[in-house]
């Protein structure tokens, strides 16, 4: 029995786009939410930050979409291992706070040896994070080769303070009360 | 008088199993979509619920409610939902659909164009059928494509009413050239169709210039409105416009005009030669086969021209996103995004494997082929390593043991192919290789008679030798370098493919200039299963449009306009890839029912009128007239 054009056309033309959408379904199937807004409360202790600032580069802050710890080779970004060490240095005259600062609120004022300028403002859309997400994102980097220091009323060249670093903390490390960060109404 | 029944209820069934394949395509969008996206929420079943009446409770609350409404102010919707597929979903398809009409209504007076300004020339007639036989398609098609712009229009206003309205806010100066442009754009096709061979050659070819040019103008317009919400300028961060030519003018406006002008013409040629071969299948007569191989063959001979410098402007438009914004270009390339571009190499792989099949199968028009046969088996051979370097992830799927074993996410070997270096190697080497088949293909039955003739094949060949060099060795630098130096290494690559590609062909055309004959081309003398390569081909380019349509658009994320309108629809997530590639496929489905459709339409042409047909071939034109 002969098959008619028509149809020999149409199953080639089903199985054409039906091989390629199970193709689609071969590849990691994820789904990406839109970024929760938190709100973050008043009285976070440093290691709260820290805690905090982990969670804001993994997410809202798309930090590892570029950045990697303890990762070597040809990185198109720094590695962030042992960040805290280097921040204090890296510019004459500017402590690890103002560097970080300044990092993300004005990034390409200082562009690292090597690498291309590339880093968003952070504070800005479309990663927007706020003063005080930027200050819990500083207290993780610090973490990175040292010890948090900062705190919610940390001040720096960029949230209405002068460069300032703040003391360091006492008597909280990093893994001690868990941050009450909440996530407010985001729709899917 | 069994053969003319039989006819009429093929043409009976076609509009019948066309219906019927249409309402399968719509049901499987709605069952494939609908069931992992959206879920309704549970009720229980009216035989469970309480059966007692309370006619009066829900009468008082149906006042209630009206009270209550008519009490309420007026307030703007931000967004309204689409049922079942939800709203993102049914704009999504209706774009596409728009889009790939719009792609091949652009396109074919483009080649039209070309076509019969070369039969004009050349005073070739042929020419001039052929290009009139491809604008026959454009007239329906021209029709769907206004039909589906209002369509989402009237989708957009709907779904997404504030969000459109800042849309228009923002361009408002743009809308109304866009009108008029239509309204030009419909005087030109249709007195270029059906002005054809009405007026002087050059008046005609006139038209057909004012066609493309009208055409192409109402793309840039069209570009700025969605490249801006790509990659938005000329406006402040919250949003209100401060330049509407810079809002036009954004980063991606120019690389995307470039990109789509190239991609609609290789898509526009695909379906094309798909027509063509379509026409081949059904033919009777070997005249009607030489005729629509040939038109199949220029079609596919448009399309791969256009696709071979695709990836260069593909490139440029990676490039020019990156420079707007890093954060953008790596969600793209090292994101979310990655592993579609496995399923693009996929694609393309298919394409230039189709691709050079095709054309050597078509070697076998000419007599005394056998010479170049040879070659065929090693450009297979480095087609298919390039693809399968292509389609390489650099990261791949794996348990806990397999990643032990592998000491990370990449395979110690297999993962060195997954990163740029070698992908734009096997590209670019990909490139080289269907360009060689393109070259045995034109030299098939000719011997060049020119007096250096030697020392030009030596020429061309040292040419190639040298780019695939220059290609292999910047890929393998690639590995040792920092990543500053490396993504530079991509220009003088494709630079030298593009120098051989040009300097060669300059080459190959003079010295093939008057070149003695071996062999005829006999038209028509190809295997059938060419033309299903030929079906095949114009499929894979109409999915490939569908997924970076897919990855153009969904790259924003949650965001309307990228930085500046935030979506806060419940559509605001990205989809899983695997979702994504299912409303391509029932995209590129439902297109092709509704390009099936233009074929039969413009195949009616051709058809006898129904009173001759009746009467037999013997009916005087007079007698053919209805009455």
């Amino acid at each position: 029995m002969k098959i008619p054009l028509i149809l020999r056309i149409g199953a080639l033309v089903f199985a054409t786009t039906g091989f390629y959408a199970y193709v689609g379904q071969m590849v990691p199937q994820k789904e990406v939410q839109p970024p929760a807004e938190i709100v973050l409360r008043t009285d976070l202790t440093t290691a709260d930050m820290v805690k905090v600032g982990r969670e804001i580069m993994e997410g809202k802050g798309l930090c590892f979409t570029c950045h990697t710890i303890g990762k070597s080779g040809a990185l198109r970004f720094p590695d962030l291992a042992g960040v805290a060490t280097r921040a204090k240095t890296r510019e004459p005259g500017m402590t690890d706070i103002q560097y970080f600062a300044q990092t993300m609120y004005e990034p390409n004022a200082f562009i690292v040896p090597g690498f291309n300028p590339g880093m968003p403002v952070i504070n800005k859309p479309p990663i927007g994070l706020t003063d005080q997400e930027i200050l819990c994102v500083m207290a993780y980097l610090q973490t990175l080769g040292g010890t948090a220091t900062v705190t919610l009323q940390t001040k720096h060249q960029y949230n209405a303070g002068t460069a300032t670093p703040t003391t360091p903390s006492t008597g909280v490390s990093p893994g001690g009360t868990q941050p009450e960060a909440t996530v407010k109404g985001e729709k899917r | 008088m069994n053969g003319a029944m039989n006819r009429k209820v093929l043409i009976l069934l076609g509009p019948v199993a066309g219906i019927v394949m249409f309402i399968a395509v719509v049901w499987m969008a709605t069952v494939f979509v609908g069931r992992s996206e959206y879920r309704d929420p549970y009720r229980a079943p009216a035989a469970t619920a309480d059966a007692t009446p309370r006619a009066e409770g829900v009468a008082a609350e149906k006042a209630a409610a009206d009270t209550k409404a008519k009490a309420t102010p007026y307030a703007e919707a931000e967004y309204r939902t689409f049922p079942i597929v939800g709203s993102r979903v049914a704009i999504w398809a209706v774009a596409q659909l728009h889009l790939l009409f719009a792609a091949f209504v652009l396109a074919v007076p483009l080649f039209a164009f070309i076509i019969e300004a070369i039969g004009y020339k050349t005073g070739d007639l042929r020419y001039d059928r052929l290009a009139h036989e491809f604008t026959k398609l454009l007239s329906v098609s021209f029709s769907l494509t206004a039909t589906f712009g209002a369509f989402l229009t009237f989708m957009l206003i709907i779904l997404y009413p504030k969000f459109t309205n800042y849309l228009m806010s923002v361009f408002s100066p743009t809308f109304l050239p866009y009108v008029l442009l239509f309204f030009f754009e419909a005087f030109f096709l249709y007195t270029y169709y059906y002005g054809w061979g009405k007026f002087h050659p050059l008046l005609h070819l006139f038209l057909g210039l004012g066609l493309n040019l009208v055409g192409t103008a109402i793309m840039l317009i069209a570009n700025a409105w969605l490249t801006f919400m790509m990659s938005p300028r000329g406006v402040s961060d919250t949003g209100a416009v401060l330049s509407v030519w810079d809002a036009i003018n954004n980063y991606t406006w120019m690389p995307i005009n470039v990109h789509r002008i190239i991609a609609n013409i290789a898509f526009g040629g695909s379906v094309a030669a798909a027509y063509a071969a379509f026409k081949f299948l059904q033919a009777e007569t070997d005249e009607e086969r030489a005729h629509y191989d040939w038109m199949g063959y220029i079609g596919n001979f448009v399309a791969i021209s256009a696709f071979l410098p695709l990836p260069f402007a593909g490139y440029w438009l990676a490039k020019e996103i990156y420079a707007f914004s890093q954060t953008l270009g790596l969600t793209m390339m090292g994101g979310a995004f990655s592993w579609l571009f496995i399923i693009q190499a996929v694609l393309i792989g298919n394409l230039f494997l189709a691709a050079n099949y095709y054309l050597w199968l078509g070697m076998g028009r000419v007599d005394g082929v056998q010479p170049l046969q040879k070659f065929i088996k090693y450009l297979l051979f480095a087609i298919t390593l390039c693809f399968m370097v292509w389609a390489t992830p650099r990261s791949i799927i794996a348990t806990v043991s397999e990643l032990r074993a592998m000491g990370g996410g990449a395979h110690p070997v297999l993962g060195y192919l997954g990163v740029m270096s070698a992908k734009n190697t096997a590209v670019n080497i990909l490139i080289l290789t269907t360009f060689m088949s393109f070259l045995l293909y034109r030299r098939t039955g000719k011997v060049a008679t020119v007096a250096w003739a030697k020392a030009g094949h030596a020429a061309q060949l040292s040419i190639f030798a040298a780019a695939a060099f220059i290609v292999i060795f910047l890929g393998i630098y690639g590995y040792f370098v920092e990543a500053t130096v490396r993504i530079r290494l991509s220009v003088p690559q494709v630079s030298s493919v593009l120098i051989a590609m040009v300097s060669i062909t300059a080459i190959d055309v003079f010295l093939f200039r008057g070149a003695m004959r071996t062999g005829e081309v006999r038209w028509g003398r190809i295997p059938r299963v060419s033309q299903y390569v030929l079906i095949f081909i114009a499929v894979t380019f109409t999915w490939l449009m569908g997924l970076m349509g897919y990855v153009r658009s969904g790259l924003r994320q949650h965001w309307h306009v990228y930085g500046v309108v935030r979506d806060h629809s419940a559509d605001a997530f990205t989809p899983t890839l695997g979702f994504a590639t299912k409303v391509v496929s029932v995209t590129v489905l439902m297109f092709f029912l509704l390009i099936g459709f233009v074929f039969w339409i413009t195949s009616l042409h051709d058809r006898p009128e129904y009173q001759r047909r009746e009467k037999g071939v013997g009916a005087t034109a007079h007698e053919a007239e209805p009455v």
